[in-house]
């Protein structure tokens, strides 16, 4: 997983996209006329050398292309720039004695289809554009006296040298379709007004430009925004990395222990963990919400043992309460939060850290024996940093996949958890809110897509400068790491 | 010598009492959710950890009784079946493809896309999912389990990196003499590649195909009608223990519990197996 992230491309990209119009320009100057013809019809210097399918699949595609451009395209990118002006108005028909709607614009659509004419015309016009290369390298083909290829050949190619291209096609698509255009369309809404006053079909709403972003760090009275926004950061990174490493070193322990030369029965004790593991965590994660109520079975329990009474003589419970407010105060919720985590998440490390102790050389413990150096020692200097190299890229993406994990959160608190800062209740944020909840109950309780659409970005600039900064310091380390063999 | 048995002893006792008191921590919840699915008394028991009395009614009435309209179990059970197979279906072979790709074939730009890849997985899946919602809407694939079968399917290339991490230890010389004797570059996928990869080709089958059961997050939003024969298991059981259904429904919520857990947690005991090999081996590599 490292690779992914060392290997950007190291070529200046500017350089890349001069390099590209250069090389269009060049074939086309010394290109012979139906490679001048095919910026006119597409298809041209295809049909000139025979290639008849080919020619009639271009022609066709800038047919369509054309008239996309004229229809679609134009009737939404015309009004892009406001993004509607026309407002909705029920308007009475005559004929029909009817209430009917006039021809209003919907803002939310015209930016959705928008970007999407966008997202096609730049495609087409790349492929415009290539078209001349392909041809101007068909004109040279011919002129050296090489075969020409037949549409049967490039079918062929497509299975075999261009096999890559027949693979990525589809996923591809589907990875525009459902994450790119989406994630291009809400990082749009935060320079726009879109919230609950302002929300399509019934009004329009328009681009602000960097609005939003001043009211997540003004500073003012009214704005609470930034109060909560404060809040729920914090909170998030110190959930993130709790829980990843309270896991991580757990699950750790937890397998070297079983995985001890003096434990009888590892595979039992194994399975014992691996139980609640495989039980779907939605499941799990409600019972134990239930398990932990004010007026549930913990709490009863706890009462019963006379641990309620001791909490609140010395004072961790509020004197007025007659229940420990396990995941309702914001102290002991956030706590219970990262414990009942590590009731979920320490048996899956578990299990990877025991895959990754057994590949561990056996010699390095064999010398380290001789040398007289105690189990404890061996632990923090051979088994640690062997564990820290091979799953430090596991280490990372835990930490993101923490920064966004929804599923412990909003099981554990919805409709539990109710916040007393008014400052927060007003940003609908609460104490034990992660960004991506909050963000969640932005959208679904309070219709406020704009600030959703400014978190959703943070929470993007948080991942990416922790994901750069740990990865650089991994790649830098790697470097003198004894293990790399 | 004598002394240093008994401390031996002691060590080897003190050790597996921790463990055995550890085990039961971890097993506390699934044996509550165990009692509390045979439980006599249908709301949720505040007084006592086990039940007063056990009955199977339950399991029956979850099963069976197609009058209780808050518990339909039989009809999300398939609903989420038949959205699991097909979306398992589209997603296996896309995460299978790009993988082939990404590592077995060399092509202008496969960097780029790689690095595309990470920078998409930095932003929360649930933002893009406000737009899709709408996307989806616009083509009427709310409140439809086609749409969900999309919101699962449709971006899973993008998890090609644990497959990836497999491709790559299959040696290439294999490739190379199949290439030799003419196999195109489809028939070395299909002929040598496939078959070699057992493991990882039942690890992604079953990842994608447990997804539709634990997601919980995506189904509440496409699947907001309100009607319950529309939801899959997650929602409905969700559904069962709100404010309103708790006091006549928790002990049918453990009953539900447990019914799912079983195939899931088969599954998962044969899927963690080849987990932990990716993880392991695939970091190895780096």
């Amino acid at each position: 997983m490292t690779g992914t992230l060392a290997t950007i491309e190291r070529k200046n990209p500017f350089r890349v996209i001069l390099d590209f119009f250069k090389g269009i320009a060049v074939d086309f100057a010394e290109g012979g006329l139906f490679v001048k013809l095919s910026l006119l019809l597409m298809g041209a210097g295809y049909f000139r050398r025979g290639q008849i399918v080919k020619g009639l699949i271009m022609t066709v595609f800038q047919v369509v292309i054309i008239f996309f451009a004229f229809t679609f395209a134009a009737h939404y990118l015309s009004r892009f720039g406001t993004l509607g002006t026309v407002e909705f108005q029920p308007v009475f028909n005559p004929e029909t004695m009817r209430n009917e709607f006039n021809d209003f614009d919907h803002s939310f659509q015209i930016l959705l289809y928008g970007i999407i004419s966008i997202i096609v015309l730049t495609g087409a016009l790349f492929i415009y554009l290539k078209n001349i290369r392909s041809v101007r390298a068909l004109e040279v083909r011919a002129k050296q006296g090489k075969r020409i290829p037949t549409f049967i050949d490039d079918i062929k190619s497509a299975r075999d040298e261009k096999f890559y291209i027949t693979l990525l096609a589809l996923p591809c698509i589907g990875i525009v379709l459902f994450t790119i255009v989406p994630l291009v369309v809400m990082i749009s809404v935060a320079f726009t007004n879109y919230d609950q006053l302002n929300m399509p079909p019934a009004s329009l709403f328009t681009w602000v430009g960097l609005d939003n972003f001043k009211v997540l760090f003004s500073d003012s009275i009214t704005d609470t925004f930034s109060y909560a926004f404060g809040i729920v950061l914090s909170w998030t990174l110190i959930w993130a990395f709790a829980a990843t490493f309270s896991n991580y070193f757990l699950g750790i322990g937890l397998a070297s222990f079983i995985n001890n030369k003096n434990t009888r029965f590892k595979r039992v004790w194994r399975t014992m963990f691996i139980v609640p593991a495989a039980v779907p965590q939605f499941v799990t994660l409600l019972l134990i919400r239930n398990f932990f109520r004010d007026q549930g079975i913990a709490n009863t329990i706890a009462s019963d043992l006379g641990i309620t009474d001791f909490l609140i003589r010395i004072g961790m419970v509020p004197a007025h309460l007659s229940y420990i407010p396990f995941l309702t105060d914001p102290t002991w919720a956030r706590t219970m939060i990262i414990l009942i985590n590590i009731w979920i998440g320490v048996p899956f490390m578990m299990l990877i850290a025991t895959g990754v102790l057994m590949n561990i050389p056996k010699e390095l413990y064999e010398s380290a024996r001789i040398d007289g150096a105690s189990s404890f020692k061996q632990f923090t200097k051979i088994t640690m940093p062997y564990m820290l190299f091979v799953t430090a890229p596991f280490l990372v993406t835990q930490v993101v996949h923490n920064i966004n994990n929804f599923n412990v959160i909003f099981l554990l608190t919805q409709d539990l958890y109710r916040t007393t800062d008014q400052m927060l209740s007003v940003s609908n944020a609460r104490e034990v809110d992660l960004l991506v909840t909050w963000l969640y109950r932005l959208t679904q309780e309070q219709y406020d897509y704009k600030m959703a659409s400014v978190i959703g970005i943070m929470v993007f600039i948080v991942s990416a400068l922790f994901t750069l900064l740990a990865f650089n310091l991994i790649i830098n380390r790697n470097k003198e790491d004894k293990f790399q063999l | 010598m004598r002394k240093n048995y008994a401390l031996h002893g002691a060590a080897f006792s003190l050790r597996h009492l921790v463990l055995f008191a550890l085990a039961v921590f971890w097993l506390i919840p699934i044996i509550w959710l165990l009692f509390n699915s045979f439980s006599e008394f249908p709301g949720l028991n505040i007084r006592r950890f086990f039940p007063d009395g056990f009955t199977l009614a339950n399991y029956e009435i979850l099963l069976f009784d197609t009058t209780d309209t808050v518990a339909r179990f039989p009809v999300w059970f398939m609903n989420t079946l038949q959205i699991a197979i097909f979306s398992c279906i589209i997603s296996s072979i896309f995460v299978l493809m790009v993988s082939y790709a990404m590592s077995r074939m060399r092509f202008r730009g496969r960097r780029t896309l790689m690095s595309i890849g990470v920078i998409l997985g930095l932003f929360p899946g649930f933002l893009a999912m406000i737009a899709v919602y709408f996307i989806l809407r616009s083509f009427g694939l709310t409140n439809n389990h086609w749409g969900l079968v999309l919101i699962y399917s449709g971006s899973s290339g993008l998890g090609y990196l644990i497959a990836k991490g497999f491709f790559d230890t299959i040696s290439e010389t294999l490739s190379e003499s199949a290439r030799l004797d003419g196999a195109t570059e489809f028939q070395v996928f299909r002929m040598i590649i496939i078959p070699l990869s057992k493991p990882i080709i039942v690890y992604t089958v079953i990842t994608a195909f447990l997804a539709p059961w634990m997601d919980f997050m995506f189904a509440r939003i496409m699947l907001n009608s309100g009607i319950a024969t529309d939801w899959t298991v997650a929602i409905g059981l969700f559904n069962m223990i709100d404010r309103n259904f708790i006091n006549t429904h928790f002990a049918r919520f453990c009953a539900g519990g447990v019914l799912i857990s079983i195939p899931i947690s088969i599954l998962f005991v044969i899927m963690q197996k080849f987990y932990v090999e990716g993880i392991a081996g695939g970091s190895v590599k780096g």
